[in-house]
């Protein structure tokens, strides 16, 4: 159990934009993030936070470093390996939602488990309907994308992003998007999930109020990590 | 991801853009129609020639006349006149006469012959015997029966010795033909009544015209030279200038090439719209779906983020255009059959319903969308995750 679920060390990530031109987005960040905790990343834009979540979630490798996620190393990876871990260790909560549109809420939560492959449809729907049930969307499994709100869309997200009970849950500004009392629903969400079923959440955020909801901070500037510190529980029983 | 969820994906995108999807399958329709328009003719054109080749049998040639009459005396002469000439037989044909037998009844082809027709077909009798010479030159009522016509009216009964109406006139069974079956195309080449020609014109018909006359030569070499010769014998006998062309010869080799052309050039006509319009279907569709992958950049990236792997967004494209191909195929299928159907009714051709050129076709049609789907495909599934996700 006191091995980290995330292991980073030294990750660095040069986007060659020409042959003179590069930049330094991240140089040199490590990070050790332990099972069932929540961290929030923060940092103004440029500060190399985005880049660091797209290489966490598989989406893009680093120029060098090294990242262990839940045991697999991640920097010696094939285009179809990173799929399968994406698919299987990690769950994607994006600020624009990025749902598939005229696509069954239901039909949503399942398309990872299409990709994996080996379920009946019988199986597929179960695990989706119960997902929906835990983020509070009962009853609205056929409803399409459109036909929700902004709060309830990202719910479906997140149903989505559990659905193959991944190793980490990765939250790019989930609530940006969001009015106060959406933002609210989706942390409280956030929150149990964390809490209850021990899931591993690692989220952007610009906002203050939201990180709160985290135990832990990481700040970024200009490429590396300035700032890694708990945070005191003083809203713990805000609602 | 299995398949029956990527082809309800891709009837779903598909069905986002109904007349887009639709007026890039018009390319495929008409590829698709055009080849079972082609295949269809191409049959149907065989068949005739098959057919008439069988009304003609082997060697044979007709002979037909604008205004001036044929005689008996026509046919007899050829036949003395001409030694490389085996076979004459004047012909009086009515395609539909009915024929009684008790209370039952049935529509038949007449033909009033001379015993050399049945030789020139090679046609044997399978009971009775064909008609004797009192009874060619007496017009004698009696009629030789097709295998179908024996069949329908006299089914257990046999039929020789027995008399049939035709057409209220009472003639008397003396001869059943054996069974040359149906031409492809469905006419039943059993399903006549054969009579001394006499008879035919004086108790059917109700007059003396003579229509046609069949000669068949013992070589093919002498068929050419046997035309030529003939021709212009029938227009000295009957003091015609030659160069009328009164009289009309028209071998069934000559019925053969002719036949042939026309299918053979209007498959070449059609082969050649099949192809430009598949072709042209199979780039619209290539361009289509460039115009889709583009348009679902993010969606791509969105599958690719939850674990699609290259091969899944590849093999989803790929459906896509296959779908989009086969729906065209479908339509093309349908829409050729009917103007195959509208030909043949036009020019009175067999219509062929093949299956063979359905699944052909069909076929065809997925390997166009196959074809020009890889490449709009490829270039979604090269795309970079990252790159999809952030594309707006």
């Amino acid at each position: 159990m006191n091995i980290p679920i995330i292991n980073i060390e030294n990750l660095q990530k040069i986007y060659r934009i020409s042959e003179e031109v590069s930049v330094h987005a991240l140089k040199g960040v490590s990070l050790k993030v332990k099972r069932g905790e929540f961290v929030a990343i923060m940092g103004a834009s440029g500060s190399g936070k985005s880049t660091f979540m797209n290489i966490l979630g598989f989406l893009d490798t680093p120029t060098s470093g090294k990242y262990i996620l839940d045991g697999i190393d991640g920097t010696s990876l094939n285009d179809n390996q990173k799929a399968e871990i994406r698919n299987r260790k990690i769950g994607f909560v994006f600020q624009g939602f990025n749902l598939l549109s005229r696509t069954p809420a239901i039909e949503n939560v399942e398309m990872p488990l299409f990709y994996r492959g080996g379920f009946t449809h019988e199986e597929m729907k179960n695990r989706a309907r119960k997902l929906l049930s835990m983020v509070g969307l009962s009853g609205r499994e056929m409803h399409h994308p459109n036909e929700l709100s902004g709060g309830e869309q990202q719910r479906v997200a997140i149903a989505r992003a559990l659905i193959n009970d991944p190793a980490i849950l990765l939250a790019d500004e989930p609530t940006g998007n969001l009015d106060t009392k959406n933002t609210n629903e989706i942390m409280n969400v956030f929150t149990t999930l964390n809490k209850e079923y021990n899931i591993t959440i690692i989220m952007v955020t610009h906002e203050p109020d939201v990180a709160e909801y985290a135990d832990r901070k990481v700040v970024f500037k200009d490429g590396l990590i300035i700032d890694d510190s708990p945070i005191k529980k003083l809203k713990k029983s805000r609602r | 991801m299995d398949f029956s969820n990527l082809l309800i994906t891709a009837l779903r995108s598909l069905s986002k853009n109904k007349v887009r999807s639709m007026l890039t399958s018009i390319g495929i329709i008409i590829g698709v129609s055009s080849v079972i328009v082609m295949i269809g003719i191409g049959r149907s054109a065989q068949i005739t020639v098959e057919e008439r080749v069988g009304t003609y049998g082997k060697n044979a040639m007709e002979i037909a006349s604008f205004h001036t009459l044929l005689t008996e005396a026509d046919a007899e002469n050829i036949k003395k006149k001409f030694p490389q000439v085996k076979y004459t037989s004047i012909i009086i044909t009515k395609s539909n006469v009915q024929v009684n037998y008790k209370d039952r009844s049935t529509i038949s082809g007449m033909y009033g012959v001379e015993n050399d027709y049945f030789k020139m077909k090679l046609w044997p009798l399978t009971s009775g015997r064909y008609f004797t010479d009192i009874e060619m030159s007496t017009h004698e009522k009696v009629v030789i029966i097709g295998a179908t016509v024996m069949r329908d009216i006299f089914i257990y009964e046999e039929p020789v010795g027995n008399i049939v109406i035709i057409n209220n006139v009472p003639f008397k069974v003396i001869g059943v033909l054996s069974e040359l079956g149906e031409s492809f195309g469905g006419k039943d080449f059993d399903n006549v009544v054969v009579m001394p020609y006499g008879a035919a014109q004086r108790k059917i018909i109700g007059n003396n015209k003579i229509d046609r006359i069949y000669v068949s030569v013992y070589s093919d070499k002498q068929m050419d030279e046997a035309v030529e010769q003939i021709k212009e014998y029938l227009h000295r006998a009957h003091m015609i200038t030659p160069d009328s062309n009164e009289f009309r010869i028209t071998t069934s080799k000559q019925k053969l090439e002719m036949a042939e052309y026309i299918s053979k050039t209007l498959s070449m006509l059609l082969a050649g719209i099949a192809s430009i319009s598949l072709f042209v279907g199979g780039v619209g569709i290539m361009n289509i779906m460039l115009v889709s992958v583009s348009e679902r950049t993010r969606e791509i990236g969105i599958r690719m983020a939850i674990g699609a792997k290259r091969r899944d967004i590849l093999s989803q494209f790929l459906i896509e255009s296959v779908t989009l191909s086969g729906l065209g195929g479908i339509v093309g299928i349908i829409l050729g059959l009917f103007i195959y159907y509208l030909i043949t009714y036009i020019v009175d051709w067999p219509y062929i319903f093949s299956i063979t050129s359905i699944l052909v076709s069909f076929l065809f049609a997925c390997a166009v969308g196959i074809f020009f789907g890889y490449y709009p495909a490829k270039k979604a599934a090269d795309l970079k995750p990252i790159e999809a996700l952030r594309y707006e």
